[in-house]
């Protein structure tokens, strides 16, 4: 369980948190989102306690960051960073993955199954080098070596960015499985889609306060909040908006085919009274 | 994040000065820190420094630097105590250790010095823009300017690297690699194999800059393509007289 209360950070130059104060659940999928600076990733480092509040307190598991070791909290926290090439650090993709695990683990066998079933279901080449890989290739493989271990609690800064649609969708699936299987995930995502998919709750961040905080639906309906943190609902969801009564509850290609069908439906019925009342009278 | 060699911007007669003298300026007063073993004239080197500091309006990077230098002056002190011989014996330790006047002396000569040459260069690029240092090499020294260009990317790449390396070490304790203790002989013990991921990332990075200096057509530069012109005022002149004079005195004082 994370517990943040009045919590306000500064680097030494003005105020970057100001007054943050939330609680998550364990299992719980929460998204932050928020304009470029708005101190996302700010926010995250708090959490894994790399940055210490100014004020106010961050528990994590009962543990107050202030007086925990991030190493130590690393035990259950895994953190992803914007930048993967921070976290790779071994020659090959099997001894990265292994690093992971092996700071977590002291089982011999453990460790070895989570290796293999690790390098399956990301379809990772051991042998090959980190260096080599692409971007989004290295992003999947800081991720990999994270999600091996289970930890948690699971932070990612940005998870898909950068990634082609297939890849984003079938990295956020191995997420949402280890999230199914009771692990809290946070992640700070620019993608609005991928938000509207995937999280249960969405906290939105602008200028360093947390200026809506609620169920995904709920908050991509308020769009005055997501305007002054220069968010943009997925465009069906704005359409829904616009065409208003009828369509509150659609948020997907399904749910918009259903809602015109009955909109139909309902006119049909309309000019078919209108036409029989005109034939009578 | 403010490193302690950024540029500082700013409009004093320092800042002003020609480049070279600047560089002049700092060197002579390295060269007389290493002449004189005066004790005396060493502090007034240091309050040079700190005026200089005050002058170019960064007095409280001056005296932060004069802190951080402190501070390891501090442990090259104590060694230096220990290990220079000569003169009267002072204290006698255990181990065979001895405390000599000798010692003392030149132990505060040498921190005084470390103190006193290594602010003047700090400060120097604290308010010389890294474009104008090389420009004035390449036009005034006539180094070629691929050289000069070498030096002052290697002194932008230092608090990049510095900044990197912080990134790494978070990214590391995260994964629960103990970075974060107190320890220290454990910490290096963690850090060193750090430097793997922290030089291929280095070098990506040269490497990046280098093929955009190419691809902008460096190798077409030569020193007439300097647009900037630097030249000598009378105040330039001044100050390299005051420079020579502070070799001069320090020659004197010490009477080598
Ligand atoms: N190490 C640092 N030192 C000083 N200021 C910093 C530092 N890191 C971030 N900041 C400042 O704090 C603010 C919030 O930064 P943060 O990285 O949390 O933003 P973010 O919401 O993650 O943005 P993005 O979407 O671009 O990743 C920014 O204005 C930034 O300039
Ligand atoms: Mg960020």
């Amino acid at each position: 369980m994370v517990n943040l209360q009045n919590v306000f950070f500064d680097y030494g130059e003005g105020e970057t948190l100001k007054n943050i104060s939330c609680r998550i659940d364990k299992g719980e999928f929460v998204a932050i989102v928020g304009a470029n600076g708005a101190g996302k990733t700010t926010l995250c480092k708090l959490l894994n306690g790399l940055l210490k509040p100014s004020s106010g307190s961050v528990v994590i598991n009962s543990m107050d960051t202030r007086t925990t070791k991030t190493s130590a909290l690393a035990k259950s926290i895994g953190f992803l960073f914007q930048n993967p090439d921070r976290q790779i650090c071994k020659n090959t993709v099997r001894e990265e993955i292994l690093f992971g695990l092996e700071l977590a683990f002291k089982d011999k066998g453990l460790i070895e199954e989570r290796l293999k079933n690790t390098l399956s279901t990301f379809g990772f080449q051991g042998d090959s080098n980190p260096f080599n890989l692409s971007r989004g290739e290295r992003q999947r493989l800081a991720l990999a070596s994270l999600i091996a271990v289970e930890p948690e609690i699971l932070i990612l800064d940005e998870p898909t960015t950068g990634f082609d649609y297939m890849e984003a969708m079938k990295t956020m699936g191995t997420i949402k499985e280890l999230n199914d299987k009771g692990a809290t995930v946070i992640m700070i995502c620019h993608d609005m889609e991928v938000v509207l998919d995937f999280a249960e709750r969405v906290l939105v961040l602008a200028e360093g306060t947390i200026i809506a905080d609620g169920q995904t639906r709920e908050i991509f309906r308020k769009e005055e909040a997501l305007e002054q943190a220069s968010v943009l609902p997925p465009q069906l969801v704005q359409l829904a908006l616009r065409l208003g009564e009828g369509f509150e509850d659609v948020f997907s290609v399904d749910e918009m085919a259903s809602a015109i069908i009955n909109r139909m439906n309902k006119e049909r019925t309309f000019e078919h009274e209108r036409f029989s009342g005109l034939c009578t009278g | 994040m403010k490193g302690f060699l950024d540029y500082v911007p700013g409009n004093s007669f320092l800042h002003k000065l020609n480049p070279l003298t600047k560089l002049v300026l700092a060197l002579m007063i390295c060269v007389a820190c290493f002449i004189s073993e005066n004790h005396i004239l060493l502090v007034a080197i240091i309050l040079l420094n700190l005026a200089i500091a005050k002058a170019a309006g960064i007095l409280s990077r001056g005296l932060m630097l004069l802190k951080g230098l402190t501070k390891i002056s501090l442990v090259i002190f104590l060694l230096q105590l220990l290990f220079i011989r000569g003169g009267d014996v002072l204290i006698t330790l255990p181990l065979n250790l001895l405390i000599t006047e000798r010692g003392v002396a030149m132990a505060f000569v040498i921190v005084l010095r470390l103190i006193g040459a290594t602010m003047p260069l700090a400060l120097m690029l604290s308010i010389t823009q890294m474009n104008d240092l090389s420009n004035v090499l390449v036009t005034k020294l006539k180094i070629p300017y691929k050289y000069a260009f070498t030096l002052t990317t290697a002194m932008r790449f230092i608090p990049i690297f510095a900044n990197e390396m912080s990134g790494i070490i978070e990214a590391q304790a995260s994964r629960g690699v103990e970075l974060d203790t107190r320890n220290i002989f454990k910490k290096i013990k963690f850090v060193l194999p750090l430097c793997v991921p922290l030089l291929i990332t280095s070098v990506k990075k040269i490497e990046g800059s280098a093929i955009s200096a190419e691809i902008r057509g460096f190798h077409l530069r030569t020193r007439e393509s300097c647009y900037k012109g630097y030249p000598i005022r009378k105040s330039d002149v001044g100050v390299m007289f005051f420079s020579a004079f502070l070799v001069f005195s320090a020659i004197i004082i010490s009477g080598v």
